[in-house]
């Protein structure tokens, strides 16, 4: 006789796909596909690509020699692109595009594509056109042009990595001045580990202390770590201003018992922004190390203890190994909640501490610039899948090595 | 159907009798929060709503025109009139986000100052960033020019910064002595920005960064800086009501802004929105905000309707003017990313 645990079979297959299923589908239709299309944006060279489509095939059909303008051909088919693109009213998005690679050739663009939608040019185009915005004719702007024809593009996710082509199309390092995000992944991930470390070191005396203590104890103790979780991101976050700064509370008390002669500067460091996202972070690694240390019997323990270990070896030995997996769990969510981190650097940090965030956040919300926007996105993820399969690829070593 | 009939009419008619007068609508209204949305509730808003049969409905944002972008494109608009950055509406207006104003609307455009007209909105204020002091603690040797700003040996203490390239280079320069209608001209060079940049460098160590307004005005009142940029009536503000002793040096030179109402292409209520922005166009209504907070109007007349003491508080006053140059729109419009990648680097070294 089997014994009934759950159902079994392809009937109870067909149950299981039941009950997850609208979980799936909610997932998927609220998560994975907006989020991909978001995604999308990073490869996409719609703007250039289509909305200067004439242009582009011109200057393949008949590539001007180097240092010159193109012929005719290809300035009729700019004011046959640009006329179509305003129309459209796509012309502003072709000249953002246009200018992120070439500053200052948004409005030239803008105001070329208006009067070209006006049919103020007329045939021959090319001094019609050089007339009204003698501009066109820097052959950079067309060589630029040429370089973005096509439907994709790898521009964003080079420029993610402080990465551009060249004058010859080939992958070359950006200069000094301009290189940011390769400093920004950096710093994000040490922030994070820093952060995730440092809870995880807090986190295990304290769940200890909760599963020793008695009942009643245990639980105004787990009250307290989960207070936090409940009230706003944002005031635990800007208490921090008060609580540090030049002449708050701390600043007083250690000027008053003569720690420092003066006021320091606590606010707006590194400092700061490690307290504050360990605060925040705190909670949920307390919560996953507790679950798991509530199933660890005390008796084992105290068996280690009584057949001689020291303490730490007993510890390392049979405790840990016990409360790995919550270590571990509480670790990854720690980890890929710290990674995200935006409005605390913003508040808190100083300006050598802003995560990566900010840089999405800025690129959506401020410029427009969707396209580095998800460039960054996908360099944010492709980092988690990477410590992801690391961690999978480690427990897997480590389950091969156990001697059996 | 012989109930459901019945029931149906009975709803039209509840719905008929709700929506009475036929025109009314609820206009979502998205300002910049705090006390600028108070000014503009107390001055503007609640006088509309006593005149006409529409109410307002206020949201605040950041002014990401993203959001306007995303909600235009997905076709779930929600915001009726947004006040935004003057750059915000030049894009937003060549990318269609924006209905463009007659002059039907908005009044003779030549009654508007200079920059406070635009083919899609219409000036909500007009503001100045400008050198804010604590007169308490700068040990009585006053502020006069951003070159006393960058000189932290004539006084000492830490100066607050906004974290970012726009309007902050434009200081740096002031501070190297360039005169502040040149500034662009300097900018508009590799030279010019890396003129900027040294001058941010040169008191590195001494710069409180802040991001938000408010960081601004805490680390000023803390005592955690002794000067810093700041918008006018943001100053104005915390010495009238909050009795800070402040001061603002407008002879240093300063740049001033202008925040315009723009309408949503295809929002629900654009002809009621439109409604407001031809009402609020009247010099008397546009003036109803400048009296509460000191930034500037858009139309000439507007003056006549603040008081005296009040003039004298904002960008535009006679006291003032000679000192102040105005924002580049066009230039930030095209140099924002890469200056704002660039000094976001230079943050982090």
């Amino acid at each position: 006789m089997t014994p009934a645990v759950g159902v079994s079979g392809r009937r109870g297959e067909r149950l299981l796909a039941l009950l997850v299923l609208p979980a799936l589908v909610f997932v998927l239709a609220v998560f994975v596909v907006p989020v991909a299309r978001f995604l999308s944006l990073a490869v996409d060279n719609a703007e250039l690509g289509l909305g200067l489509s004439r242009t582009v095939a011109a200057l393949d059909a008949e590539p001007p020699a180097e240092g010159e303008v193109p012929g005719e051909a290809a300035f009729a088919a700019l004011v046959a692109d640009l006329a179509a693109a305003r129309t459209a009213q796509q012309d502003a998005l072709i000249a953002q595009a246009l200018n992120q690679r070439m500053v200052g050739t948004r409005f030239l663009v803008i105001k070329t594509a208006r009067d070209a939608a006006r049919g103020e040019f007329a045939a021959p185009f090319k001094p019609a056109v050089l007339a009204a915005h003698p501009d066109w004719a820097d052959p950079e702007i067309w060589r630029t042009i040429a370089a973005n024809g096509g439907r994709l593009t790898d521009y964003h996710l080079l420029a993610a990595l402080d990465l551009r082509r060249d004058a010859a199309g080939d992958i070359a390092q950006a200069p000094p001045e301009a290189t940011l995000f390769r400093q920004l992944l950096g710093r994000t991930v040490w922030i994070s580990v820093v952060v995730t470390a440092a809870c995880a070191l807090l986190a295990l005396p304290l769940a200890s202390a909760i599963t020793a203590a008695p009942p009643g104890w245990s639980r105004v103790l787990f009250a307290l770590v989960l207070f936090p979780l409940w009230s706003s991101l944002l005031v635990r976050t800007v208490i921090w201003i008060i609580v540090l700064q030049r002449n708050g509370p701390v600043n007083a008390a250690l000027v008053a018992t003569g720690l420092t002669d003066a006021p320091m500067t606590l606010i707006y460091t590194r400092f700061s922004l490690y307290l504050a996202m360990i605060q925040v972070l705190l909670p949920l690694m307390v919560l996953s190390v507790v679950s798991v240390m509530r199933r660890v019997p005390p008796s084992y323990m105290k068996a280690a203890l009584s057949l001689g270990a020291p303490w730490f070896t007993a510890w390392r030995t049979v405790q840990l190994p016990l409360i790995l997996p919550g270590l571990m769990a509480g670790s990854a969510i720690v980890f890929v909640f710290a990674i995200g981190y935006y409005v605390t650097p913003l508040l808190v940090g100083g300006p050598g501490d802003q995560m990566i965030s900010s840089m999405i956040a800025f690129y959506t919300n401020r410029t427009l610039n969707w396209g580095l926007a998800a460039a960054l996105s996908v360099q944010v993820l492709a980092l988690l899948a990477a410590m992801t399969l690391t961690g999978l690829a480690l427990r897997a070593l480590a389950r091969r090595s156990v001697p059996a | 159907m012989m109930t459901t009939t019945p029931r149906l009419a009975a709803l039209t008619a509840v719905l008929a009798a709700l929506s009475v007068p036929a025109h009314a609508a609820e206009i979502t209204v998205v300002g910049w929060g705090g006390t600028w949305d108070e000014a503009y509730k107390e001055g503007v808003w609640d006088v509309f709503e006593g005149e006409t049969d529409h109410t307002i409905v206020m949201e605040e944002w950041a002014g990401e025109l993203a959001k306007v972008r995303a909600q235009v494109q997905s076709g779930n608009i929600t915001y009726d009139l947004v006040a935004a950055e003057a750059p915000s509406v030049e894009i937003g207006c060549a990318e269609g986000l924006f209905v463009p104003l007659s002059e039907e609307i908005t009044g003779p455009a030549d009654s508007y100052l200079p920059g406070t007209l635009h083919e899609c909105g219409v000036a909500s204020d007009t503001w100045a960033t400008v050198l804010a002091y604590d007169k308490d603690a700068v040990g009585g040797t006053e502020p006069t020019s951003w070159a006393d700003y960058f000189d932290v040996e004539a006084i000492p203490g830490k100066r607050g910064v906004l974290a970012q390239a726009q309007y902050t280079l434009e200081n740096a320069l002031m501070g190297d002595g360039v005169p502040a209608d040149e500034v662009y001209e300097v900018l508009s060079t590799p030279e010019g920005v890396d003129r900027a940049f040294a001058k941010l460098d040169s008191i590195r160590d001494h710069i409180v960064w802040w991001n938000t307004t408010t960081q601004a005005v805490q680390n000023l009142s803390s005592g955690e800086v002794v000067m810093t940029d700041l918008y006018n009536a943001r100053v104005t503000n915390e010495v009238q009501n909050e009795g800070k002793n402040w001061g603002i040096a407008w002879e240093a030179g300063f740049f001033y802004g202008t925040d315009m109402w723009a309408v949503v292409a295809g929002a629900p209520n654009e002809e009621a929105a439109i409604e407001l922005v031809k009402w609020f166009s009247e010099p008397e209504h546009q003036a109803g905000f400048s009296r509460l907070y000191a930034y500037g109007t858009g139309r000439r007349e507007a003056a006549e309707f603040v008081s005296a003491e009040q003039l004298e508080h904002l960008p535009s006053s006679p006291a003032h003017a000679p000192h102040g140059v105005e924002y580049d729109t066009d230039f930030w419009v095209e140099n924002k990313e890469a200056l704002e990648a660039r000094f976001k680097a230079w943050l982090g070294q």
